[in-house]
């Protein structure tokens, strides 16, 4: 085990993607209501987008929905909501370079309100677009716990639809 | 005071101490000396990060010796990458949403030629 790896990787994970598209299409899945809806899971959940606001300090307002009877069930069984409201804004947008978006976690039960930053960067090359995303790693210990709760179980699910 | 994981290494002293304490098990002094941090700050560090789980202490005679535990480096490494798994997951449903885009314009562009 490395733990000097492990001490610098924990503020920041970065993943990149690179995708044989155009920018503004790209660019259009993060900022318009139709586009983010598409994709942003996670899976078992649809999102249902309430105001979106693709400009510096703009709002993004969604609701996420368990959709699945699967995921219905689990979050019944966690004695969490079906369905949950999430504010964001967008606290940095360059036209099809770069935004960010920064997610008011406000939920926690004794814990501090605070923000959450996801970070997207966007370059064009020839035709394909490298898009890389840094987040930000949660930073309470409650937060933790129900993360890995809750990833534990989406994850089986995961596994579960493609085995 | 009680750090949590993220907490506690989210400060570049406590890192430079986690990475000294690597070389094995050592006393304040010489952690002062190969970390370069003044003694008093190594020693509120030291109990922090000993206070969080990342460091254990033993007595050895008139000395105190500390040494790294793995269990929070552990739990830090299964949470980055369960969180990691889901935003490749997100991802893939990224790259899936654009490719669906795309083959329902060149559908309608291809509706438009004949």
């Amino acid at each position: 085990m490395n733990n000097q790896n492990q001490a610098r990787s924990t503020s920041q994970i970065v993943i990149e993607r690179t995708y044989k598209a155009q920018l503004a299409e790209i660019w259009a899945l993060w900022t318009t209501k139709d586009g983010f809806e598409s994709w942003w899971g996670p899976q078992g959940f649809r999102v249902e987008v309430q105001a979106l606001d693709a400009r510096v300090g703009g709002a993004l307002q969604y609701d996420m929905i368990a959709d699945s009877p699967e995921m219905i069930a689990a979050m019944k069984q966690m004695g969490q909501p079906t369905s949950h409201p999430t504010r964001s804004s967008f606290t940095e947008l360059k036209l099809h370079e770069r935004l960010v978006l920064s997610n008011v976690i406000d939920f926690l039960p004794g814990v501090e309100p605070y923000e959450s930053k996801i970070a997207v960067d966007f370059s064009p090359a020839g035709d394909t677009v490298r898009m890389v995303v840094t987040l930000d790693a949660m930073h309470s210990e409650q937060f933790t716990n129900m993360q890995k709760e809750g990833f534990t179980s989406q994850l089986t699910k995961l596994d579960q639809r493609f085995a | 005071m009680q750090l949590d994981a993220f907490q506690a290494l989210a400060d570049p002293t406590r890192r430079r101490i986690i990475e000294t304490l690597r070389q094995g098990e050592q006393q304040v002094g010489d952690v002062v000396e190969k970390a370069g941090v003044h003694q008093s700050g190594v020693s509120r560090h030291l109990r922090l990060l000993h206070e969080s789980g990342f460091v254990s202490v033993r007595p050895d005679g008139q000395r105190r010796l500390y040494s790294l535990k793995p269990e929070p480096f552990r739990e830090l490494e299964a949470w980055l990458a369960s969180y990691r798994h889901l935003w490749e997951a997100r991802l893939d449903r990224f790259g899936a949403a654009l490719e669906k885009n795309q083959r329902a314009r060149r559908a309608q562009l291809r509706k438009k030629r004949t």
